[in-house]
């Protein structure tokens, strides 16, 4: 019958998270590149022998067949595709990439229509996984979700008046979401001053290919105050906190004087 | 409304103590507003007896069960049984995130050692950061002047929380001293390998046994 949803759906999908149903079933929350954010049941997921549980944990690839059901779809056959792990093996990037899915999955909406977030989560996963920088894959990755999600921060102009900004003359407001002129900051009590390294940085990566940006050298304070800007403005945007952000510096702080702790452009 | 209906409805009333029973069950986990009113009405109907022993239990459970003040788990004195047993391996430690897990491994019948009780898996995105979990505690046992522990065996569940987890302790628990292992990782009883996920068909690979 035209437009109606074909009855079973297969596609590949990132596993964002998922939670407990009844006894022994998941809801697992799966993004998909045309399908957007949904959610499906996977039956049996709790039990040992589970055939699907292992292929269905959060920071998966999966190709999953889903089976339209009347209230939520319902997960037939799942099949991992990259399960990253050099992201598993390192405490830091797996912090950083549960930051990654969170930040997603509060920032989306369920069936949304194509968006290409599948395609930037999917990218920024296989740079965690490759070793880049850990700052440079999260803040690249925070500023191009926004912007895909519609809230794309402004680093130029004044978000009041428009008028552009030289970097070392500018506020900022996580509610406003992006920089103020001084005379506009005034109606603003919320905004605060903005180091002009930071907004020179942000404004390279909102402007510049990842190869490009890549090249930006930070050290480990620019890298904590631009981490702290971002962060604020994911809050300010989900509306609520993202715990991931807390568990990052948790993991920083434990691995101090270890491996990657710095993080690194 | 009749008089019969009205009569029919006494004592069902928002307030009135078989709602107050229902909204209790309701508010258990994993019960919903009709089998909150099936137990309610089985209590109504069960003998006396039974609903002042379900009525004991839960208030006994709330009064003589407390945390182990050195493993954490739960127990009616303190310290618990498995920690006051002199015959244990002092020199293993294994760190679980439930009591339910604590119950889950003496059943196999083959660890001797201590155990410690975590109470919940390092969660971000549910709010449960390291600072939520028994992890001072732990840190404050082995720093112990007296502390044999030799090896902490990290039997969180082999999930991504517990894997977030274990690498965590491991980060803090290393610059103590003991050695810092992780259950194995494999294939379940009665599983079949075309079905097993990559990770865990590698892990089972990478730590076969000679039969």
């Amino acid at each position: 019958m035209p437009g109606r949803a074909p009855r079973v759906l297969r596609t590949e999908a990132i596993v964002l998270r998922h939670r407990r149903l009844g006894e022994a079933d998941r809801i697992v929350t799966l993004l998909t590149p045309a399908h957007g954010k949904r959610d499906a049941v996977a039956k049996g997921a709790l039990r040992p022998r589970s055939r699907l549980a292992g292929h269905l944990e959060p920071l998966s690839l999966v190709e999953v067949v889903l089976a339209h059901g009347r209230t939520l779809d319902v997960i037939t056959q799942a099949e991992s595709q990259a399960l990253f792990p050099a992201v598993h093996a390192s405490l830091e990037r797996l912090a950083a990439a549960l930051y990654l899915l969170e930040l997603t999955d509060r920032l989306t909406v369920e069936h949304a229509e194509p968006d290409g977030v599948f395609g930037l989560l999917r990218t920024a996963l296989g740079r965690l996984e490759r070793g880049d920088g850990l700052h440079l894959v999260s803040r690249t990755f925070e500023l191009a979700l926004l912007d895909a999600a519609g809230f794309r921060p402004e680093w130029e102009r004044c978000v009041a008046c428009a008028r552009p900004l030289e970097a070392d003359r500018a506020a900022w407001s996580a509610l406003a979401g992006g920089v103020l002129c001084l005379p506009c900051a005034a109606g603003h009590p919320e905004a605060g001053p903005l180091d002009d390294r930071v907004l020179r940085v942000l404004r390279a990566y909102q402007r510049s290919p990842y190869e490009e940006a890549a090249r930006i050298r930070l050290d480990p304070d620019l890298a904590g105050r631009l981490e702290q800007v971002m962060h604020a403005l994911a809050r300010a945007t989900a509306e609520r906190e993202i715990g991931s952000a807390r568990f990052v510096a948790s993991a920083r702080a434990a691995g101090a004087g270890e491996g990657e702790a710095g993080g690194g452009a | 409304m009749s008089t019969s209906s009205g009569r029919r409805g006494e004592g069902v009333g928002a307030g009135s103590p078989i709602a107050r029973l229902v909204e209790a069950f309701h508010r258990l986990p994993g019960i919903g507003p009709k089998s909150a009113q099936r137990l309610a009405y089985h209590v109504l109907r069960a003998p006396a007896e039974e609903a002042h022993g379900l009525a004991d239990a839960l208030v006994e459970v709330k009064e003589r069960i407390a945390l182990c003040g050195r493993c954490q788990n739960l127990t009616e004195r303190d310290p618990c049984s498995i920690c006051d047993d002199a015959g244990r391996d002092r020199s293993l430690l294994c760190v679980v995130e439930e009591p339910l897990d604590v119950v889950a491994i003496e059943r196999t019948g083959g660890f001797s050692g201590l155990f410690h009780v975590l109470h919940g898996v390092i969660s971000p995105a549910d709010g449960v950061g390291p600072e939520e979990l028994k992890i001072e505690a732990l840190l404050r046992r082995l720093g112990e002047d007296d502390s044999q522990v030799a090896e902490v065996i990290v039997a969180t569940n082999p999930n991504l929380e517990g894997e977030a987890t274990a690498m965590y302790l491991a980060r803090l628990l290393r610059p103590l001293g003991p050695r810092v292992t992780r259950l194995a990782r494999g294939l379940p009883a009665g599983a079949d390998l075309e079905y097993a996920d990559d990770l865990t068909l590698g892990r089972a690979l990478e730590f076969r046994q000679e039969v």
